[in-house]
């Protein structure tokens, strides 16, 4: 008899890399009712956990893994001199308040005077913390960086945070699988990097083109990528919508992570159960799927105040007619992202002129942004009328560039060099826009006030950014000479 | 529930004007909400009224993860957001401490509602009636469990079956 359960008739089909992992993470799963999934790894920074901890005190819990929770400091802290004390009394508590939660709870902490120090999503990978198959969860949507190693990892907010360290566990929706697939090969590698994927990729899909959904980024555009290149790109899933992207491991993501601080024991044996196991079926679905084809994309500008609001740098700025291809409310958007950008559109890219230059963040501040960046300005000097500095996005960063003398050709060209920290990517610590300036900016977001009240941001590549500060306006990195 | 609306007319809201960064260092919810949405209007603080609606387009609250967005907007006396459509943290974030409730509606809702409109939300008829213009919307039910974490008062409140 044919029962008439459909799922007991349903063909076994193949399944996707993310509903792999979300399978061998559930610990309870109902029907039509959200599934409660086991956390591998909790990590924490000092603005979205004070309350969560506040809220573990008042109901006498204890941290229930703390040995899987790991701290640091990145989004209050100051990116000058560390030996000096912090001015901003917020900051201080909030930064004060992290230490004493961690030491009351028996969490591990890397504060602000740490060599292992820096933005939450650039240390882990670092230090071997994210690994392949694993759940990551952090109070920040820039969680999604570490999908790069092909684990699920997604931001929450805070009374998740306090649930997930009361109890490792979340209580998740099983989100649609968005098979992104990126086709072709770059011509120059050096002027159209992983930022002009990610950036052109939200451009087509929009900011909600996500939405509900994980991405898995497939295709050859992907695997030839290194593997900060592919954080840069899962770093703004986000941007795109979705809560969470991911690669799918292959031998650079196992490379990179032998041999880290806190890389397991079992290295090796995990390496071939994830080699195994960490892959997309053929006859597996997506529920959604959208392909982009790189041979041919230029270095990528944004222009208005959502990171969708992008272009080419051969191009001009967009008519909000042209831009909202009659929907009205992309029009009225387009209409004030112009107005609070102070842009007119027809405006060539390469005219805008820039007053900062922002190289840091979540999404470009790992070693090989500021490698690329320093070829473009070796020997050359930031533009008198522009104020330009250099985040690293970890102290681990900062001292591999130091030692490589990277540090040095910023500094000669005028650059501020400075300690590691989120800095100007968000308005929360000393180093923000003023009211009007515009700013070329390798970090994620171009909101209104992002980076400083009335600030204006260019999302751009460190490439870009950097040959903006010399020129003191955009240029297309593609007529450089890099190598 | 009935309150009047404050209408933003606009897609992408996100969480940095909701409460821009520098504010998120205030730990006391009330002088919070004194900042909320001052990254888009500057007048809102002196403009909302406790039990007030936001309504706007789609993917409010698209961006961070900050948790001090539905609750700077709460405290501010904003007891639902209604929109075409939810970043899903954010939408996650106002159900899990229960701060305000998001509402979707659908564009025949977001045209005709306007700026100081009275209405009433019905969440267990999922019907809104509009008393200022004599017109009634349906909304999106919520999901049974969002409805239930709801009833409860947020996440923590709320048990499993």
């Amino acid at each position: 008899m044919v029962s008439s359960n459909t799922n007991q008739i349903r063909i076994k089909m193949g399944k996707t890399l993310f509903e792999k992992i979300w399978d061998a993470h559930v610990v309870v799963n109902k029907e039509n009712s959200p599934s409660l999934i086991y956390v591998d790894r909790h990590l924490v920074h000092e603005v979205t956990s004070p309350q969560a901890f506040d809220g573990l005190r008042m109901n006498h819990r204890s941290v229930r893994r703390p040995d899987l929770t790991i701290a640091t400091m990145d989004h209050n802290v100051p990116t000058n001199d560390r030996s000096l004390p912090i001015l901003d009394q917020t900051s201080a508590i909030q930064i004060q308040t992290l230490e004493k939660n961690c030491k009351d709870f028996g969490i591990q902490l890397f504060d602000i005077n740490s060599p292992n120090q820096g933005i939450v999503h650039v240390i882990g990978p670092q230090l071997g913390i994210t690994l392949p198959g694993s759940t990551i969860v952090c109070g920040d949507s820039h969680t999604s960086t570490h999908g790069a190693f092909g684990a699920l990892a997604f931001g929450i907010g805070t009374s998740d945070v306090e649930h997930v360290l009361a109890s490792q566990t979340i209580w998740l929706e099983k989100p649609r699988s968005f098979e992104i697939r990126v086709e072709g090969k770059r011509k120059n590698p050096h002027a159209v990097t992983a930022k002009d994927i990610i950036l052109s990729i939200i451009k087509n899909i929009g900011t909600a083109g996500g939405t509900g959904t994980i991405i898995e980024y497939t295709g050859e555009g992907i695997s030839d990528l290194s593997m900060e290149e592919r954080m840069t790109i899962c770093n703004m899933s986000i941007e795109g919508g979705a809560r969470a992207g991911l690669v799918a491991p292959d031998e650079k993501t196992f490379d990179y992570l032998r041999n880290r601080k806190y890389t397991p024991k079992n290295y090796e044996s995990l390496v071939t159960y994830w080699k195994e196991n960490l892959k997309t079926d053929i006859d597996a679905k997506f529920s959604k799927s959208f392909t982009l084809n790189i041979d041919n994309i230029a270095p990528q500008v944004s222009w208005g105040t959502n990171p969708g609001m992008t272009c080419d740098v051969t191009e001009s700025i967009p008519t909000p007619e042209d831009y909202s291809k009659g929907d009205q409310n992309q029009k009225k958007a387009a209409e004030k992202a112009l107005e609070y950008m102070d842009l007119k559109s027809g405006t060539p890219i390469t005219e805008i002129k820039i007053d900062r230059v922002f190289i840091g963040s979540c999404t470009n501040a790992r070693l090989d942004d500021l490698i690329e960046a320093s070829k473009v300005i070796k020997g050359q000097k930031v533009s008198q009328n522009v104020r330009a500095m250099v985040v690293p996005g970890s102290q681990m960063v900062k001292k591999q560039a130091e030692e490589m003398g990277i540090d040095k050709i910023f500094t000669d060209a005028k650059f501020e060099w400075r300690e590691a920290g989120c800095s100007m990517c968000l308005g929360m610590n000393p180093d923000i826009l003023s009211p009007g300036e515009r700013c070329a900016s390798t970090s994620n977001r171009n909101f209104e006030g992002r980076q400083g009240v009335g600030g204006r941001t260019h999302l751009v590549s460190p490439v870009m950014a950097a040959a903006a500060a010399v020129e003191g306006h955009f240029v297309d990195v593609r007529e450089l000479d890099l190598k | 529930m009935k309150g009047n609306v404050i209408k933003y007319q606009r897609d992408n809201i996100d969480t940095d004007v909701i409460i821009p960064g520098q504010y998120l260092k205030i730990h006391d919810y009330s002088e919070l909400a004194t900042h909320a949405m001052e990254g888009l209007d500057p007048n809102f603080h002196s403009k909302v009224k406790e039990g007030d609606f936001i309504l706007s387009g789609k993917n409010f609250g698209c961006g961070s993860s900050r948790e001090h967005a539905p609750i700077a907007l709460s405290h501010s006396g904003i007891k639902a957001v209604l929109a075409l459509s939810f970043a899903r943290i954010f939408y996650r974030n106002a159900v899990d401490g229960a701060f305000l409730l998001p509402i979707e509606i659908d564009e025949f809702a977001y045209e005709h509602i306007s700026e100081g409109d009275e209405i009433n939300i019905d969440i267990t008829s999922n019907e809104i009636k509009n008393i200022t213009k004599n017109q009634t919307y349906k909304m999106k039910p919520f999901s049974e469990i969002i409805g239930k974490i709801i009833e409860a008062g947020g996440l923590f409140k709320y048990k499993p079956d």
